[in-house]
Parts: C-alpha cells; sequence; structure tokens
C-alpha cells in the first residue's frame, strides 16, 4: 500500500509495524506528529502498546530502559534540548545494552532559539555508545525504523535514527507501506537474552569494579564494531522482504570522480542532483552518502574514496573550534589505513539552524573544491556574511 | 537468565539472585495492615458496620452485606426510609464530591431482607425477659436478645406495634405495609408480642419484676409538648402528635383551610406534609432560621418541593380566638442572638416587631415529654427522662431502659442502638446472675470509634469479616490519597409527584433499583480498610509486598521501610510503626 506522507509519520508507522511495546515520549518540535500519531494508534487499539506519559525526555528514556530491561521492544522519540536532556540515560541504555529505538529529529540547540535542521543535537551524543542511521527520504525512515529494531535486539543495542526536520519529518512524499506480515516475518517478537524477571530476581546496573568494568566497556565496543556488518545482514534481509537497500554507505557516481560529495540526510538528494547536472557537463563528480555513522564505517569509506583526489564533506552541524563533524571523523578515519590512496579532505560547513542548502551552493562547493589546491582551514564556511 | 562462561557478562546483571540480600535490615519504621473505623459507623447511633456491608456489595455478596447488615440494625427496611442519617454527615466521600447514599443502600437491603421470612430458633439460654413498648427502642432490644438466645416478650399498650413510627411517623415516609412486614420479620425470629397489654395497669409492675429475669423499658416520649402561649386550648389547636396520631390510625380531621405548624423539627415537617395532604395551605413557622433547623434536610426539601411555606425567625405570642375556634396566630419578629448551650444562635425577639397570621388550625411541634408518672419510684429520673448507664442499666437491679424514654436525641436511630446496647446489657446481667466467669469487654472495645454505639458482632465475637489488626481509630479524610478516586455524582433516589398537589399517602421516595444500589455502594472510599486494590503491591519500590487470599503479606527482610504504601494506600488501611529494636 503507498500512502503520502510526512517524515514523522514514517516513524510512527515504522513502529507500528515493528509492533512496538512500550512508548514514552515527551513532545517537542519538530518531534511531535511521531508521538501524536502514536498515541492516537494506542487509544484507538491500532498499536497494541503501552503509551507512557512522562515530564521529561529524561524519564521517557529511563522508561524505555526499564520496559526494555523488562524484555519489550520499546520505542521513543525527541529532538534537539529533549536529546540534550536525555544525555545520561542513553549512557545507561547503552551500558545497560538496552535495545530501544529512538527517532531524532534534527534540530539546532538553543541558544538563539531555532528550530530547524541541524545534526549537532544527534552528534554531540556521538560518545553514548548508540548507533546511528541518517536518512534521506520518507521512504528510507520507515524502512529504516523497522530494521533499527532488527539490529538493536541482534546486537543488544540502542539505536537512534535521524531525521532532518522539516525537510523530512514536515514534508510529505509517497511511501510505500510495507505488509504487516512480511514485517512481522521480518522481525519477530523481542526475545530478550537479559530481562527483568520476578522468577529469577537479578540486580541490573548494579556495582562493577574496576576488575571488570573495563571488559564490559570492551563488549560494548566489540558489538558496536560489528554492528556495519550486522547492518548490511539485516538490510539484505529487508531488502528480500520489501526490495528496497539503502547501505551503511552509498556510492553514487563515484566511477571516474576526482571530487566525491560526502554527505549524509536530507543534503544527499540535493548532491545526487547536482552531480547529475555536473555529469552531464562532462564533470568528474560523485557522492558518497554515510547513512550510518556510529560506528563510524571507516573501512569502507576508504575502500570507495580510493583514488579519489579530492573530497568534499558537507557539514549541517559543527563541534566549535574544530569544525564539521563528519569531516573530523573521515579525516581520522583516513588517517587510520594504509594501502590506498588519500584524498585531500575539504570539510564544508553548510546549512546550519535550518538555513537552505541549494543546488546551486553545492555547485559553488563542487568549483571551490576543484579549483583550490588544497584546503585554506579545516572548517570552510559557506555563505557565511557576519 | 543465560549463564555465560566468560569471567565476565556484557551486561551489568548480579550472578545470584537478589533474593539473597536481605535488604530489609536497616529500617526503623515498617508498615502494618490495620484495619481502622470509617466515620460512618463511629457517626451511626445504631452501631452498623457500615463499610463493611458496602465493600461485600462492592464484591457483590449482596446476601452476605444483609446478614451483616441485620446483625446490628433489626429494621433496616425502617431507618432505610425514616433515620436522620448522620453517617451520611460524617462521610468522608462528602467533603470529596457528596456523601454516598448510604441510606438508600440500607432501605434497598432491607426491603431485600424482607422478602425471606426467618424461622425462629428455641431459646439457648436461661432466662426471660421483658420488653415494655415495642418501638424501635424496644424491638431492638427484643431482637438481639433473641439472637443472642433469650425467651422475649414485649408488652404494647396500644392494639398495634411499633410505637412512634406507627403512631408518629406518617405513611408517605414509611407505608404501614413495609412497617407491618418488618415488625414480622423482627418478631420471627422468636420474639413473643402482646398488644393491649398497659404495664402498670392492666399489668402491674411488681407482677412484671415477678415472672421476668430482667426487663427492658422502652416507654418512648410521647406527650407533645404545648406552646405555653395564652389560647392553647382553643378549637382547632393540637398537639402535633396528637394530630398524626389520629391520621396515622386512619382519622381524617378537619383542619380547615389555614394551617400553621410551630416547630422545625421531623415532627413539625410530618404535621406540615400531612396537613398539606388533608388539602390545607401550609405554613411553618420557626424561631431561627432554616440553617438551624433540626429536621433531615431531605424532609424540608420534600416540604418545600410539595407546597409547603417556611416563615422563618418568629415566633407564637398568643392565639387569637373567634367563637371559641383559632382564627389567627400572634407572632413575635426574631433575630439570632450569641450560641446557646446547643451551640445554635439563640432566637432573640425584636422588641415591638410583631404581625399576625390567619390560621385556621395550630399544630404545635416543639417537642415531646415521657410520660413516667405511672413507674414505680425506685427507678430513677430527671426530668429529661429515667437514667440509665452505658448498657441501659437503671437505679433498680434486672431493669434497664433507653429510647426516647431516656435522655438521648429522639431518633429511631438512637432509639435502636439504645435497645442493642440494652441487649448487650441484659445478656451480661444474666450471665452475672448464673455465675459464668467475668470476661465482659469494657463497652469501649465494643464500639466502632471512639465515639460509636456498641457492635453487637463485636459482643458475641463473631466477625464473619477477617479484620487485620483492626484498631479503633476513625480515618478522617486527610488520612485518605484521594488521587485515586474518581469524581462521581451520588445516584439520586426515584421520587414520586414533584411540585404542588400531593394529596395520597403513598410512598414519596422510591428508592433504588438493584443496579443503581450497587453503584452506589461503589462509590465508598472503605475508609480505613483494605479492599485489595492493589496500589501498595503496584508501587512498593522493593516488590516486598506479596498477595494472599484475603489480602497482603509484607515481605519485611526486604521492607526498607520507606512509607510509600502507606502515603499511598488511598483509604488509611497501612500504618507505619516503630520498629523494635
Amino acid at each position: 500500500m503507498k500512502k503520502v506522507m510526512v517524515g514523522n509519520h514514517a516513524v510512527s508507522w515504522g513502529a507500528r509495524l515493528a509492533r512496538v511495546e512500550v512508548i514514552s515520549a515527551y513532545p517537542i518540535t519538530p518531534q511531535t506528529q511521531v508521538v501524536e500519531a502514536l498515541s492516537e494508534m494506542c487509544a484507538d487499539g491500532r498499536l497494541a502498546a503501552r503509551f507512557i506519559k512522562v515530564e521529561s525526555e529524561h524519564s521517557a528514556m529511563a522508561a524505555c530502559i526499564g520496559a526494555s530491561a523488562a524484555g519489550a521492544r520499546a520505542f521513543t522519540a525527541t529532538s534537539s534540548q529533549g536529546l540534550a536532556l536525555m544525555h545520561e540515560m542513553l549512557h545507561w541504555a547503552a551500558n545497560g545494552r538496552h535495545p530501544v529505538v529512538l527517532a531524532n529529529i534534527n534540530r539546532s540547540l538553543a541558544p538563539g532559539w531555532n528550530i530547524w535542521t541541524d545534526q549537532s543535537d544527534s552528534l554531540a551524543q556521538r560518545d553514548t555508545g548508540w548507533i546511528q542511521l541518517y536518512c534521506e527520504t520518507n521512504q528510507e525512515v520507515l524502512d529504516t525504523t523497522i530494521m533499527a529494531f532488527k539490529l538493536a535486539e541482534r546486537l543488544d543495542l540502542p539505536v537512534m535514527l535521524v531525521l532532518d526536520a522539516f525537510y523530512l519529518s514536515h514534508t510529505a512524499e509517497p511511501v510505500e507501506i510495507p505488509d504487516q506480515d512480511a514485517v512481522d516475518a521480518f522481525l519477530p517478537p523481542r526475545q530478550a537474552r537479559y530481562r527483568l524477571d520476578v522468577g529469577d530476581p537479578r540486580a541490573f546496573g548494579g556495582l562493577v569494579r574496576p576488575d571488570a568494568y573495563m571488559e564490559m566497556r570492551w563488549y560494548l565496543n566489540e558489538a558496536l564494531r560489528q554492528a556495519e556488518v550486522v547492518y548490511e545482514e539485516v538490510e539484505a534481509e529487508w531488502a528480500r522482504a520489501s526490495g528496497r537497500r539503502y547501505g551503511a554507505v552509498e556510492a553514487y557516481r563515484t566511477d571516474g570522480a576526482e571530487v566525491v560529495l560526502v554527505t549524509s540526510g536530507t543534503m544527499t538528494s540535493t548532491a545526487r542532483f547536482v552531480v547529475d547536472r555536473l555529469r552531464e557537463r562532462g564533470e568528474p563528480v560523485g557522492v558518497v552518502k554515510v547513512k550510518m555513522f556510529r560506528p563510524f564505517p571507516s573501512e569502507t569509506l576508504r575502500r570507495v574514496l580510493h583514488g579519489v583526489d579530492r573530497v568534499a564533506v558537507l557539514d549541517r552541524n559543527l563541534s566549535p573550534g574544530r569544525g564539521g563533524i563528519f569531516a573530523e571523523e573521515l579525516r581520522a578515519a583516513l588517517y587510520a589505513g594504509d594501502g590506498f590512496l588519500r584524498p585531500a579532505v575539504f570539510g564544508y560547513i553548510v546549512g546550519l539552524g535550518g538555513r537552505d542548502v541549494t543546488p546551486r551552493v553545492l555547485e559553488e562547493i563542487v568549483a571551490r573544491t576543484m579549483r583550490e589546491e588544497t584546503p585554506r582551514r579545516e572548517d570552510l564556511w559557506v555563505g557565511v556574511s557576519p | 537468565m543465560p549463564e555465560s562462561s566468560s569471567r565476565v557478562s556484557p551486561v551489568a546483571v548480579s550472578r545470584t539472585s537478589t533474593l539473597v540480600t536481605h535488604t530489609g535490615t536497616w529500617k526503623y519504621i515498617r508498615p502494618v495492615y490495620r484495619d481502622l473505623v470509617a466515620p460512618c459507623m463511629e457517626a451511626c447511633p445504631v452501631g452498623i458496620d457500615i463499610e463493611g456491608y458496602l465493600n461485600l456489595l462492592r464484591e457483590g455478596r449482596l446476601e452476605d452485606a444483609c446478614d451483616l447488615l441485620a446483625r446490628e440494625n433489626p429494621m433496616p427496611a425502617v431507618t432505610g426510609r425514616v433515620c436522620h442519617h448522620p453517617c451520611e454527615v460524617a462521610c468522608n466521600r462528602r467533603a470529596y464530591d457528596e456523601a454516598v447514599a448510604v441510606h438508600a443502600i440500607e432501605r434497598h437491603l432491607g426491603d431485600a431482607l424482607l422478602e425471606q421470612m426467618p424461622v425462629a430458633g428455641a431459646p439457648r439460654r436461661p432466662g426471660s425477659v421483658a420488653v415494655v413498648g415495642s418501638g424501635p427502642a424496644g424491638l431492638a432490644c427484643a431482637y438481639h436478645l433473641v439472637r443472642l438466645g433469650y425467651s422475649v416478650t414485649v408488652f404494647e399498650a396500644a392494639a398495634e406495634p411499633g410505637g412512634m413510627l406507627r403512631l408518629g411517623i406518617p405513611a408517605y415516609r414509611l407505608p404501614r405495609s413495609v412497617l407491618d412486614r418488618q415488625i414480622r420479620w423482627i418478631l420471627g425470629h422468636g420474639v413473643a408480642l402482646e398488644c393491649g397489654v398497659r404495664v402498670g395497669t392492666d399489668l402491674p409492675w411488681p407482677a412484671l419484676w415477678d415472672r421476668f429475669d430482667a426487663v427492658f423499658l422502652g416507654l418512648g416520649a410521647q406527650k407533645g409538648r404545648d406552646l405555653g402561649v395564652p389560647g392553647e386550648s382553643l378549637e382547632g389547636v393540637w398537639r402535633g402528635l396528637d394530630f398524626l396520631r389520629s391520621v396515622n390510625s386512619g382519622k381524617r380531621p378537619e383542619l380547615g383551610r389555614r394551617v400553621v405548624v410551630v416547630g422545625g423539627g421531623n415532627t413539625a415537617m410530618d404535621c406540615a406534609r400531612t396537613a398539606l395532604r388533608l388539602g390545607a395551605e401550609v405554613t411553618v413557622l420557626y424561631r431561627r432560621t432554616r440553617a438551624e433547623m433540626p429536621a433531615i434536610e431531605d424532609e424540608v426539601q420534600d416540604a418545600e418541593r410539595e407546597g409547603v411555606q417556611f416563615l422563618f425567625l418568629a415566633a407564637p405570642l398568643r392565639l387569637v380566638s373567634e367563637d371559641g375556634r383559632v382564627r389567627a396566630i400572634e407572632c413575635q419578629r426574631m433575630r439570632l442572638g450569641d450560641a446557646d448551650s446547643s451551640g445554635r444562635r439563640a432566637p432573640v425577639p425584636i422588641e415591638g416587631d410583631r404581625f399576625t397570621l390567619d390560621a385556621d388550625a395550630v399544630l404545635s411541634a416543639v417537642g415531646e415529654l415521657a410520660d413516667l408518672e405511672a413507674l414505680p419510684d425506685d427507678i430513677a429520673r430527671l426530668p429529661a427522662g429515667i437514667v440509665a448507664g452505658a448498657f441501659g442499666e437503671t437505679s433498680r437491679a434486672a431493669i434497664f431502659a433507653g429510647g426516647d424514654a431516656t435522655r438521648q436525641p429522639r431518633t429511631v436511630a438512637d432509639a435502636l442502638g439504645a435497645g442493642k446496647r440494652a441487649a448487650i446489657g441484659i445478656d451480661r446481667y444474666l450471665r452475672m446472675v448464673h455465675g459464668e466467669p467475668d470476661r465482659f469487654p469494657a463497652a469501649e472495645s465494643l464500639r466502632y470509634g471512639p465515639g460509636g454505639n456498641l457492635s453487637a458482632t463485636r459482643w458475641r465475637g463473631d466477625d464473619p469479616i477477617p479484620r487485620t489488626a483492626p484498631a479503633n481509630q476513625v480515618v478522617r479524610y486527610q488520612d485518605l490519597d484521594l488521587s485515586y478516586f474518581v469524581r462521581q455524582p451520588r445516584r439520586a433516589e426515584a421520587r414520586r409527584g414533584g411540585g404542588e398537589g400531593l394529596r395520597d399517602f403513598a410512598e414519596v421516595n422510591l428508592g433504588f433499583d438493584r443496579e443503581t444500589m450497587f453503584e452506589e455502594a461503589r462509590r465508598c472510599f472503605n475508609c480505613g480498610v483494605c479492599n485489595r486494590c492493589d496500589v501498595c503491591l503496584v508501587l512498593c519500590p522493593d516488590l516486598a509486598i506479596a498477595r494472599t487470599y484475603s489480602g497482603y503479606r509484607l515481605l519485611l527482610e526486604y521492607c526498607k521501610g520507606c512509607g510509600i504504601c502507606a502515603a499511598e494506600c488511598p483509604r488509611g488501611a497501612i500504618t507505619m510503626i516503630r520498629e523494635e529494636l
């Protein structure tokens, strides 16, 4: 069945098809529609889930952790300040190995008060131990929501799926809704490996001394290190059911490319459009879309960028005093490997706080990247007129 | 729980069950389930386990509820109709939305009880008891005594039993068919009745003393008080009680068009509404204001609804005659002064402010007196009535008294309570006479709450409801956790007619149907008594509460004494106590 829906409702539909059992959330623009639709589904019986109202995002995540610890499939959604408030609980979810799924609608952090898209909120949570998946279209949002549960439950890791405020959250697109039977076959009820059980009472999250804490961190890191491979397996299985796959990293028209735009989220669609136009003019330009940010797919990126002369990373985010976070991560990845040709990395800061990143902006970035021998600084700000 | 062969589990989970850790060893206070007393029960002059039967109704146990009610109250079909229900005034729900309609539920149960007549058992205990007077006090005493196993004979001077219930209360409030069946039901327990026997004349007092091992005097107060103003002997001036007695025994006295009733109590309301039914235009004259009226509020409302006029802050000065008949009543305008000994503001005359009210008949309803002239001298009395103790004992051994003839509020409920107290007193007395060891508890331990009436169930010690560490402490509004209750209006009883024009004596209040009765019973907070609502079980952060067959068990080895259960118990049935160190 095909339905025209906004990205927020694609999240709601994905969670519903995944048969989440517990939802706990606190409303925030631009996320509100996600949980509004879910609460209606719970209220009218389309979704047999317990909807727990809470007084803050911190409590929302705490409730999800509790539900997940009890063996339930738990879900929440938030944005910006809400995600920031959850920070402590995000660590708890990952360290406790609770496969909670969270949809974060990218929004800038205040002040200045700004509700538009900006990846700084989710990227600030990069060290919490959550898998992070950035989506480009509403279809990808729905598919990724369903896949996120499977990925999370295979690894006992929490998964954050991320979409741009308004460009996806409030923009309607046709979305193919998979059959419930197909989703059920793909995603059976959760079988929790560790769960609260009053018949076998155990303490969770208790004191762990130095002789064991480090091992537990090692386990967590190992689980995340497997996540890219497991994601590809999950996606292959989903592709058999749906015919759609996205890849942790997707290379678009990179054959023979001298300049590659590295993108994430909705800017990717614009980049595809620009690349198509430049290729028509015979310019050797391609796109690499990074869907998975955590774990960072270093190996894959080294492979797809092998032999490329220059890379232009589009960062709709800022680590103040450092620059774009995708660029920073990519530079670190490229420096780590060996046996490949290392491209020059141009790190562009674009579209902060929801500023539009148009084809014209991307064409200028491509031209600038071709024109300049080396980047003049690590953070190249585009369109800033202070 | 999968057991990992690795040294360290990926998840911070304890390797063994946490049950080995007795986390409750540091507490210095701990909860106890302790059934307390609901305020309705303390307020009930009869001494009924109201909360108990409402809780049985919550569980759908109609028969058990009827049984629990009948253990304390011999005439629920009557009190459900005519009691002034102080239980509802005390009801904690009143401060929340509206009091539970206890009287209407009681009435329904009372009617249900009358569907089956009891089978009398033979007396099981030595001793025969005479009861003088078949009003509510006498019948209650007789009822409780036969239930305790005694042989009881009731003597009634009138031709029919019931006392004030029959002669004083109009049929539109208490249909005679209900009263007759209720009395038959009481007699059905094995009470012997002799009507038309006036003790003191038909049966001399010494003969009564000789024939019976104990006597209960339930003589009532049947002499209407005079207004104490000139003109009282005029034609058309009635003592309200005499008027009611006349109508209630089938007569239809000629009153004329304009009737003035003097007084603000229930007798006044009964007179007014009865006169209205005889076709009169009725005005009630009361010297205080509506707020001070001692009549039951529902009765006042019904009287207003039926068209009775009220004239407040006015007192009669004299009755004006014409040809030996009353023609008018001259009145003094009053204002409210300072509070008097009854706690109500006393009416004070406004000098020079007088007026005259036309009246074809004047009915005085300003109180009743007990007629004790024929009583032997060795039974001590005061102007207010026979002197009686906590168990109804009088100054003469083996003689007990209660009801309107003693000093107590003159209500049906108080009479029923006094009859029960005396029955317990007589049982205690006869057991002492028969040399039984003194195992008798003090009256205090038999009361529902420190100020409540005695409980026959507690006296017999055969409570059918399991009690958890009961304490005789009343639960107040502030002891409840109201967040667990839902506001819900009190159910209204069906009422016949409406507006003016009620000219017959058929019952006005039609009561609850069964479904409404159950719904209303579920509004009860069950103050002070665990009704297994699970709030404590759900909220205990240490899972230190477990279900048992009849309630809950505390796992004290895990209880940290946080007090959440006691704070959250919606009905105050959990108390925190200090740990014994």
